[in-house]
């Protein structure tokens, strides 16, 4: 019933889709008995690792405002999640209706059979062409990682234009780096230089003294009050806090490495249709809008001309690589090797 | 013993007889007492520990497909592994040490000296155990970092100098910062333990001749040692367990220890391998017990009673023009570990960013976003309710379970004591995954898991070994015949319990029971495994903003928790004041 009700629905995106041409794709609502079943479910259980964003009472209320579905919010690290997800799924306690990972987890996730195929999202139609969902996933959002500079401290042509540019002798000792060791934003960044820089870079960068430290909101600090003139990699949308600070964010000419967050649908969700709902509420204008001025980059197409300055800086920004399922582990490992 | 006599079982009266005295000794009050804490007990903190030992056996954790073997086992015997458990032995007695010693004095000063306003100073030694440890690692990095940290900049200028001398990021600042969380619960430890000693002993130490020296330390330390000798094994192996500090500190210094490697194992793979995570916290664990049972050894046979049941005032040693001393060395301590980190946080809280001051940045925004956060406000509510209630509970399981320990000799008291311990001797990482795997895995009749009452009983579980060590160290500190005593004039056991006991071990319930509501509040690894909407805590939504880069809201709660540890501890300071002038 509900795999012809999706089918449905996307012959009916489709239509729509094609009678509009390119213009900025409008929203598009899930079938009328599904968003029916959704409010009689009345709530949707959202799990997240995208720990503590504010952005995600914004959408919450918004999408409570819209539907009067009530969100039960449970966001943890990453390997918090990963471990209660695996745990509920085992012991068949099914309470997380909607997970939200990076890519990769979402992956392992569904080789594990912990997620179910989503269904059919409307306005998964609008996603762009290189961020398309797949039968269990669906892209959300995109955090983009770049250089954090001290101004006072690299000024002028000494500003980094290139990842190159960090292996200069100038530099040695001077660079504070997130751990490339752990999961997380280094080693993210590992992995886009190991793809399109090569080994050969990470072993020279590992040769730079980099202080590895994984205490990242302090580490943005340091640099701002000057312990550091640089620090790898910087997240685009902390900096956006950051601003007022003598701090400047880099985008350097090979582009950004980044993390993309999916979403999916935990088996044995207690509330399906309010899990599709909200993961389709998650891909309209407003909420796309609304992550793209906290300093996410949208998966949809002509977002970023309507997310004020921030969208106006994250315009025209290049995306270097990012990690995959099948390499995380080898590529911690090389980087302990690199850095015993 | 029974016979079957043509398919028909036949007993003798004899054997019936037997066999029914024997259930009843098995039913008696004592035995049932026994039985149903070890029950309790197990359920606390066997039961999860189970789980992770089937976690260090199996190649996959519970509830996945796999196989038996001994592989966490062998991934954890390698000569990297035995350098980095040598290092974290080493920090871990580094801080111990000094922290012991300063600790004795401060609790002396406190409780056994004339020192002007011994009350107060007693307060403002306790607070920096109340501190989250990511603050105060927060404003230490900004006070001792090697480039333009305060300390040092301030050395520059006063000597010209153009070296550095404080690096907070090496082997000096993990001790450094362990130190003062080390000290100030040892402090608690010791200071009652202080107060409830009866000065007649060293009275008749220095009647027999002996220098005040050696009656402290042959009469009054050794009176200590059930409290020391629990107080040392806590902190030492907090200090083996400890994380915040070796990973703020001693990550970007390239030192490693072994909560650091657990936590790689757990969090930084992107498969966690629980197998080796939890083969080696059982590892450690086995280590840890040799250490109680060497408390045991030290201890057995000793009498450490001072409360007997002739009256006595605490003594107090007058130290002439030398209370002053005692008094700035107090100062300087609440000075060094408090208000230095502490001002700095707070002075920070009102500025838009930490370390830029300017009166443009001066702000009320963190203040108002904190106090205007509707999750703020259930975490709040959340922790209180499981702050009081758990602390109370913790408090009355870790007083029962001392009395059997100490002044029983029932059949199964060692047993009791030592699955107190059990919880202790784990990492919390580690042990908030078995709280998660045990919880879950119960059957769907019993609905522990998802509710508040998970972060409840794994509260208990954590609090029981404090609880204990506080009581067994008062009750062993009590003489048996005051028991005695009242159980001859006809009180019945209960009786005897609270307004015997309980009435004179009071102090230490109270200092317990503070230890337990702010390890409540501050614990982390198993709320964050545990929480579900709606049963957020305080630790989560710190960690949350944390996590995000708001550490000028983190700055907020935690000075408010402050005030609270303040208010909390002047209260319970007066009612022990109260309680023990009428002793």
């Amino acid at each position: 019933m509900l795999g012809k009700l999706c089918k449905a629905a996307l012959v009916t995106v489709g239509i729509v889709a094609l009678s509009f041409g390119a213009a900025v794709a409008a929203d598009q609502e899930l079938p009328a008995d599904v968003v029916a079943a959704a409010k009689k479910e009345g709530k949707v259980a959202f799990y997240t690792s995208f720990f503590g964003a504010k952005a995600h009472l914004d959408i919450i209320k918004s999408f409570e405002a819209k539907y009067g579905i009530q969100v039960e919010l449970l966001d943890v690290r990453a390997s918090e999640m990963t471990e209660r997800i695996r745990t509920e799924q085992t012991s068949k306690r099914y309470i997380g209706d909607v997970t939200q990972n990076g890519a990769a987890s979402l992956v392992r996730q569904h080789r594990q059979g912990f997620v179910q195929p989503h269904g059919g999202i409307p306005n998964a139609n609008n996603l762009l062409k290189e961020h398309q969902a797949s039968e269990f996933g669906v892209p959300t959002y995109i955090l983009g990682y770049g250089i954090l500079i001290n101004k006072n401290q690299v000024k002028g042509d000494d500003e980094p234009k290139s990842w190159q540019d960090l292996k200069n002798p100038k530099w040695k000792g001077k660079i504070i780096s997130d751990d490339p060791r752990a999961l997380g934003g280094g080693n993210v960044m590992f992995s886009a230089f190991q793809d399109k820089l090569g080994d050969e870079y990470n072993t020279a960068l590992s040769q730079q003294g980099l202080i590895l430290s994984r205490d990242v909101g302090n580490d943005e600090r340091r640099v701002a009050r000057g312990e550091y003139p640089m620090r790898i990699p910087q997240l685009f949308s902390n900096w956006l806090a950051l601003k007022s600070l003598p701090v400047k964010f880099i985008v350097p000419a090979e582009g950004l490495p980044y993390i993309r967050f999916d979403f999916g649908i935990l088996n044995g969700a207690p509330h399906p249709n309010a899990a599709r709902l909200f993961i389709n509420h998650y891909l309209s204008e407003q909420v796309q809008v609304a992550y793209a001025a906290a300093g996410l980059l949208p998966v949809i197409d002509g977002i970023l001309d309507k997310a004020g300055e921030a969208g106006a800086e994250l315009k025209g920004i290049k995306l270097m690589g990012t990690t995959d399922a099948d390499r995380q582990d080898s590529m911690l490992d090389r980087a302990k090797q690199l850095y015993p | 013993m029974s016979e079957q006599t043509a398919g028909r079982l036949t007993v003798r009266p004899s054997d019936g007889v037997q066999m029914m005295d024997r259930l009843r000794a098995l039913a008696s009050g004592r035995n049932l007492a026994v039985i149903a804490l070890v029950l309790l007990l197990g359920f606390l903190t066997v039961y999860p520990m189970s789980m992770l030992l089937y976690g260090s056996l199996h190649s996959t954790p519970p509830g996945s497909a796999g196989t038996f073997n001994l592989d966490g086992y062998r991934q954890i015997l390698t000569a990297h592994n035995v350098v980095v458990l040598l290092n974290t032995i080493g920090i871990s007695i580094a801080k111990t040490i000094p922290s012991l010693l300063t600790a004795i004095l401060l609790a002396w000063i406190v409780a056994r000296t004339d020192t002007p306003h011994r009350g107060v100073l007693e307060v403002l030694i306790t607070l920096p155990f109340f501190v989250p440890p990511i603050l105060t690692a927060m404003a230490w990095g900004m006070l001792g970092n090697p480039q333009v940290g305060l300390i040092n900049q301030t050395w520059k200028a006063i000597t010209g100098s153009e070296t550095s001398p404080i690096n907070v990021y090496s082997y000096g600042g993990v001790i450094w910062h362990m130190s003062q969380y080390t000290t100030t619960f040892l402090f608690l430890f010791l200071v009652d333990a202080f107060r409830a000693m009866d000065p007649a002993l060293e009275e008749a130490s220095r009647m027999c001749g002996a220098s005040r020296w050696v009656t402290f330390r042959k009469v009054t330390l050794f009176l200590l040692l059930p409290v020391l000798t629990s107080g040392v094994m806590l902190s030492f192996i907090r200090g083996i367990e400890s994380f915040e500090s070796p990973l703020f500190f001693g990550t970007p210094a390239g030192i490693k220890v072994i909560s650091t490697e657990i936590y790689d194992s757990v969090t930084q793979r992107a498969v966690p391998n629980y197998q080796s995570a939890t083969a080696l916290s059982f590892v450690i664990m086995g280590l840890m017990l040799m250490l109680v049972v060497w408390q045991w050894a030290v201890l057995r046979g000793k009498s450490f009673q001072t409360v007997t049941g002739k009256g006595f005032n605490p003594g107090v040693v007058k130290l002439g023009a030398w209370r002053w001393v005692a008094y700035a060395f107090c100062l300087l301590f609440f000075f060094v570990t408090t208000l230095l980190p502490v001002g700095q946080l707070a002075v920070g809280s009102f500025f838009q960013f930490f370390g830029f001051y300017g009166w443009e940045m001066l702000t009320l925004e963190h203040y108002r976003e904190v106090l205007a956060d509707t999750e703020f406000w259930r975490a709040t509510k959340n922790t209180m309710m499981l702050g009081f209630v758990g602390a109370t509970a913790t408090m009355v399981l870790g007083s029962i379970v001392a009395y059997v320990s100490v002044r029983t000799k029932w059949r199964g008291r060692r047993l009791i004591d030592a699955i107190a311990w059990l919880p202790w001797m784990m990492p919390g990482i580690v042990l908030a995954i078995g709280f998660l795997w045990g919880f879950a895995m119960l059957p769907a009749q019993i609905p522990i898991y998802g509710t508040v009452w998970a972060l409840f009983l794994a509260y208990l579980s954590l609090g029981t070994p404090v609880s204990v060590r506080v009581m067994s160290g008062a009750y062993a500190q009590l003489s048996f015949d005051l028991e005695e005593c009242s159980r001859v004039h006809g009180a019945t056991f209960f009786q005897t319990f609270t307004r015997i006991l309980v009435a004179l071990a009071w102090p230490a319930f109270a200092v317990g029971w503070v230890l337990a509501f702010f390890g409540i509040m501050r614990e982390l690894s198993a709320s964050i495994m545990l929480y579900t909407t709606g049963s957020e805590v305080l630790s989560v939504v710190l960690v949350k903003r944390w996590a995000n880069g708001l550490a000028e809201q983190v700055s907020v709660i935690g000075l408010m928790m402050m005030v609270l540890v303040i208010v909390f501890r002047w209260v319970q300071l007066v009612v022990i004041k109260r309680r023990i002038s009428t002793l």
